[in-house]
């Protein structure tokens, strides 16, 4: 059962009047979805970290653990110029005259901006005497947009977050002209990530090397800002999130490995691409665990296998492995169910007379369901209640959190069909690159690598962790030991390795410097 | 007794690739010299001196000494010779035992010499009873380091995993544990001493094989036992005219041969691949005795006369038996030493002109005269019956016999190797020497970059603005031309992109203020130095693959191509240089908030890169 020092009680049925039951919520928060991919995450995240550092509480809760409320960007000056603006190349190729380009150009970008209160782009001249010029400029803003070969809509394509003036949250722009908020690109799973960086242990360790991304002297933000006219003052509030413990060992291991890769002081927006992949596997990691605490069984591990050119036992292992594991958030949910059904509560309301209006009174305070008279009209049986109740809220948790862990762990690499055609674990070098990064200070002996990735993730290489999770009889030690030897190779070919002698290797970290703490 | 010439190759098959047990080793090899009467092989090793001189009585403080490497470094055999330099027992040694004692005097005083010869095969107790347990033992060596004036010295010989393994298990001993620290930290950087501690600390896995190839093949050529053999000649048998033993020991002579086998030694070196004496000697043991169709692939005396006869001698071809030709492939490919020199791919590699030499030499007239002296000077392994036949098989066949071509290529490929150890040096660049092998510009990395670095002198002009172009070609993405500066392009996000077309600066090769890029020599390893500014800057080091890598993206090669290694490499060294740029503009003055500043960079039709720049005012 949940610690009541750690797990939080929920906020006010009226804040989420459209969640049809309160399940998914009360064990991952509101809420965890997939089908973001991990780039979106990260920038979910930026946007409320813009919006929380301009307010002067970046990664500090202070004491107000709900709601989560923040005023991002909207920027549309910005995003109409970057993907709004197919006429500018055509003018640029078209007219060579500067002055006939500029007016050409202004007329219609007046005519087709969308949700900008008053579209008039002549600010620009100002900084770019040359039309040609700023068509380059863009064009290159543009190439260097996130995900840019993504066939989404242009208000949901994003600049590369070189700073505050680059960072702003998703948005959709309907006939009207306004722009609305929906929750399908950024789908909470970002405030979610920042609720829990807050909540780390590092979390006051963080704030300075954040608030770096965050500073606006970066030359390329300083751009962006002269492509905008002024401070962007258009903002709505946004809140709603919910993330029901108050601290989490996997918070703790999040903020660990964001600190230890932010100490790396990488040139420029080096690290982003490790932020990105390491938060997507800790959101994974999260959302096993705490699957695993409802049910009350220990933490799920994870047989990795190093791609072999033919099918190995540690392949066979690591696709039954991954099938298990992902059974785990689903038996969560019949455990919160069965936890209910089996509560002295219930089991008195049972002997009870009006038996059914108590237990019905019991499953609205429990999950707030059913409320409305579609979600149940079976008969007025408590069991038949419960069952109604349990398929229920299985339903609605394939939807989208059942996915989580196939979505975010391939996001991050850990998941994949590579060279099969079954899901299984097989971290792929981006995500190698990261581990190293997060884990190995200047070196690690290789056994000692292995052992760290073990008790930190629950990854299983070697034998010796192989061993620990599959008992010793079962056992083929051999195949272990050749997956072992193929991450040794793999980590060599990325410059990550140094052999001394064939029983001796150590795992580096090239990145790491003399200064880094 | 005086040695016979069948009991010196007896005792040379000792060293080849037999199936064996590798413990132990040094005995054995001593055990059976003594048994056949032969002197084993015996030179000094590069270190011996050093050590040696760490036990003279005249040495300042008593130093504990570590002696680690892998199997075959020569570890036990050093701790022999101080066994012997400091009169211990002949009769101890020689037995099974691991551990010694003797009190002896160094530094003025009386000290007790600890030697264990190897710590894989120390017993967990001893039955003499001079120590409880390993553990014990291993915390009084930590105590003799960490605590002044001990009485306690120790020579100790460890493979270097197991060296920090079993200190790891030490017990929770704090010496131990700073002990360990110690020697980890001695391994990994390189370091035979730590300031302070009596500690030396030498891992002969360091030393460069081509020193060792050196003392090595002197001393098995000039052994006394070749006397021997050259005295016990039997007709038409045994170190006749026609014997294959003989021959190859002649050819191994050959100074040529032996300067090419030295080249791939010494290129081994360069690129960090370590080679132990005992594999060196199984190499040499394997190259004069190898053949594919006697009993363990190596001959013996009793072989020959039968060799002879059925004229399958070829196939005892030197060159081949280098790269392992005689041996099956698995038992090529478990040994490393065939491994790394079968990765010059020597045999496999070709060029049209060296393969047209070989297959149409003998009837063109344009190649007539390098076929005569290339092949046909050599009526053993070069043109010899075997390979007439199958090449006139092979050139006037039909195509409609499937035999034929199969036979006539695997005899290239012993060709072609024999073709890359006897090409002459003044034929060398014409006919392309290296083209044998996958590192075209091996040559040329010893001969015009290591050469003249070790003799101090600069390297040409050429090849480093060779080196720049390559560099710029992985650094930008583009097929620039540009070798006059480097350019140090980043794209808008990230500096490891793949195509990168914002400039941030161009680093001139010919020296400007502080700015210049050289070639220098560090370790004994060149490497490409790019200066940035007063001692801001970053060195890539040049070994043999990089370089490769490099030469050939400058001639044409697409980066992703030769090795995703080196690819990365590189672009890693990229983002070393462009942090080594942001540290020199930390310390410049900031430049006015007037104007934002970007180059573009473009390359214009002759391939030079060009950048425009993009000017954005600051309103």
């Amino acid at each position: 059962m949940a610690d009541a020092t750690v797990h939080i009680p929920p906020p006010r049925p009226a804040d989420h009047q459209q969640n049809e039951m309160w399940v998914d919520e009360q064990i991952w928060g509101h809420r965890l979805w997939d089908s973001q991919s991990p780039w979106l995450l990260f920038l979910e995240f930026l946007s409320v970290a813009e919006a929380k550092h301009r307010e002067g509480s970046l990664l500090d809760e202070r004491g107000q653990l709900y709601p989560l409320q923040f005023w991002p960007n909207k920027r549309m000056s910005l995003r109409n110029l970057l993907f709004n603006n197919e006429c500018m190349p055509r003018i640029a190729a078209r007219v060579s005259d500067n002055a006939a380009a500029w007016t050409a150009w202004l007329k219609e970008i007046h005519e087709t901006a969308q949700a900008v209160p008053s579209p008039d782009f002549s600010y620009l001249q100002k900084h770019f005497r040359d039309f040609h010029q700023l068509e380059l400029v863009i064009s290159l803003l543009r190439a260097a947009a996130i995900e840019s070969d993504s066939n989404r809509r242009w208000t949901s394509r994003f600049a590369f977050p070189f700073g505050p003036a680059g960072i702003y949250e998703d948005l959709s722009v309907k006939g009207s002209g306004h722009p609305s908020r929906e929750y399908i690109n950024f789908t909470r799973s970002g405030e979610l990530l920042y609720l829990m960086l807050c909540r780390a242990k590092t979390a006051a360790e963080l704030r300075a090397p954040l608030a770096r991304f965050l500073c606006s002297d970066h030359p390329w933000n300083k751009l962006l800002n002269i492509l905008q006219p002024g401070e962007d003052m258009d903002r709505s509030r946004r809140d709603g999130s919910f993330l029901p413990w108050r601290t989490h060992d996997t918070f703790d291991k999040l903020g660990e490995d964001w600190l230890a890769v932010c100490n790396l002081r990488l040139p420029g927006f080096d690290a982003y691409p490790f932020l990105v992949t390491l938060s997507a596997l800790h959101l994974s990691l999260y959302h096993l665990a705490v699957a695993a605490d409802q049910c009350r069984c220990e933490r799920p591990r994870f047989l990795c296998e190093i791609v072999a050119p033919r099918k190995t036992l540690v392949r066979e292992l690591s696709t039954a492995n991954f099938l298990e594991n992902t059974q785990l958030p689903r038996r969560a949910i019949e455990s919160l169910v069965a936890d209910i059904e089996q509560s002295p509560e219930w089991v008195q309301s049972l002997s009870e007379p009006g038996a059914f209006s108590l237990c019905k009174a019991i499953l609205l305070d429990r999950v707030r369901w059913p409320r409305d008279p579609e979600d149940y009209d079976g008969p007025e049986v408590p069991e038949t209640l419960i069952s109604a109740l349990r398929t229920a809220a299985l339903r609605r948790h394939r939807q989208h959190n059942a996915n989580v862990h196939r979505s975010f762990g391939g996001g991050a690499g850990l998941v994949s069909r590579r060279g099969t055609n079954r899901l299984r674990y097989a971290p792929n070098d981006s995500l190698l690159k990261a581990l190293v990064l997060a884990n190995v200070r200047q070196r690690m002996e290789f056994g000692e690598f292995l052992k760290r990735l073990y008790d930190r993730y629950g990854f299983v290489f070697g034998e010796r962790e192989a061993e620990l999770v599959l008992g010793r009889e079962d056992l083929d030690k051999r195949a272990f030991q050749a997956n072992a030897e193929r991450l040794e190779r793999r980590l060599a070919t990325l410059g990550m390795l140094r052999r001394l002698s064939d029983a001796c290797g150590y795992v580096i970290n090239p990145l790491w410097s003399v200064g880094t703490p | 007794m005086s040695i016979t010439g069948a009991n010196w190759i007896r005792f040379l098959r000792q060293h080849g690739p037999r199936p064996r047990n590798d413990t132990m080793y040094d005995e054995q090899i001593h055990r059976v010299a003594r048994r056949l009467g032969v002197q084993p092989l015996n030179f000094d090793h590069p270190l011996e001196a050093r050590l040696l001189s760490t036990f003279s009585p005249d040495v300042p403080t008593p130093i504990s000494v570590v002696l680690t490497g892998t199997a075959g470094d020569g570890k036990t055999h050093l701790c022999g010779k101080v066994w012997q330099y400091l009169d211990g027992d002949r009769a101890a040694w020689d037995s099974d035992e691991t551990y010694f004692t003797k009190p002896i005097l160094v530094a003025g005083r009386p000290v007790t010499l600890h030697l264990i010869r190897d710590l894989t095969a120390l017993p967990q107790s001893d039955e003499q009873g001079r120590y409880t347990s390993k553990e014990s033992l291993l915390q009084r060596l930590s105590k003799s380091i960490t605590a002044p004036d001990s009485s306690d010295v120790f020579l100790i010989a460890a493979n270097d995993g197991f060296l920090l393994e079993a200190w790891n298990r030490a017990g929770e001993d704090p010496n131990a544990a700073f002990v360990r620290n110690l020697f980890e930290q001695l391994l990994v950087e390189d370091r035979a001493e730590e300031p302070g501690r009596p500690l030396l600390f030498l891992n002969l896995s360091r030393q460069p094989c081509a020193i060792l190839f050196d003392l090595a093949t002197n001393a098995l050529i000039n052994h006394p036992g070749w006397s021997a053999c050259y005295q016990s000649v039997v007709t038409d048998g045994f170190f006749s005219e026609h014997c294959p033993i003989r021959r190859n020991l002649e050819l191994l002579r050959d100074p040529v041969v032996l300067s090419r086998l030295r080249n791939l030694f010494e290129l081994c070196d360069q690129s960090d691949l370590h080679i132990p004496i005992r594999r060196i000697l199984l190499l040499l043991a394997n190259a004069i005795l190898g053949h594919p169709e006697v009993s363990d692939r190596l001959m013996q005396p009793g072989d020959i006369a039968r060799l002879i006869a059925s004229r399958t001698t070829s196939k005892a071809s030197l060159y081949n038996n280098f790269f392992g030709g005689n041996l099956s492939e698995t038992k090529r490919e478990s040994l490393e030493i065939f491994e790394y020199l079968n990765r010059f791919r020597i045999g496999h590699e070709t060029s049209n002109r060296i393969d047209n030499i070989l297959i149409f030499g003998a009837a063109d007239d344009a190649l007539r005269p390098f076929f005569d002296r290339l092949v046909a000077s050599d009526p053993y392994y070069g043109a010899n019956d075997e390979f007439r036949a199958a090449q006139s098989a092979y050139v006037e066949t039909s195509g409609e016999d499937d035999a034929s071509p199969g036979a006539f290529l695997s005899t290239l490929v012993s060709q072609r190797r024999r073709l890359y150890f006897t090409i002459p040096e003044d034929m060398a660049d014409q006919v392309r020497l290296w083209d044998l092998t996958i590192f075209q510009y091996a040559g040329e990395y010893l001969e015009r970059v290591l050469g003249p670095l070790r003799q101090r002198r600069q390297v040409e002009r050429a090849i480093l603005s060779r080196l720049v172009k390559g560099l710029n070609r992985v650094f930008t993405g583009l097929l620039t031309t540009t070798d006059r500066d480097l350019l140090l392009a980043t794209s808008l996000s990230y500096s490891g992109a793949r195509v990168s077309q914002i400039l941030d600066d161009r680093v001139p090769v010919s020296p400007r203020l502080h700015e210049r890029i050289e070639l220098t020599l560090q370790h004994d390893r060149p490497g490409l130095a790019v200066c940035l500014a007063q001692g801001v800057g970053r060195t890539l080091r040049l070994n043999l693959t990089r370089y490769e890598f490099l030469s050939r993206v400058a001639e044409g090669a697409l980066p992703g191509s030769f090795s995703r290694e080196c690819y990365e490499d590189i672009l890693a060294f990229k983002s070393q240089v462009l942090a080594a740029l942001a540290e020199r503009r930390r310390s410049e003055p900031e430049p006015g908030p007037q104007a934002l500043y970007l180059r573009l960079l473009d390359l214009d039709p002759v391939g030079n890169a060009v950048d425009q720049p993009v000017e954005v005012l600051n309103g």
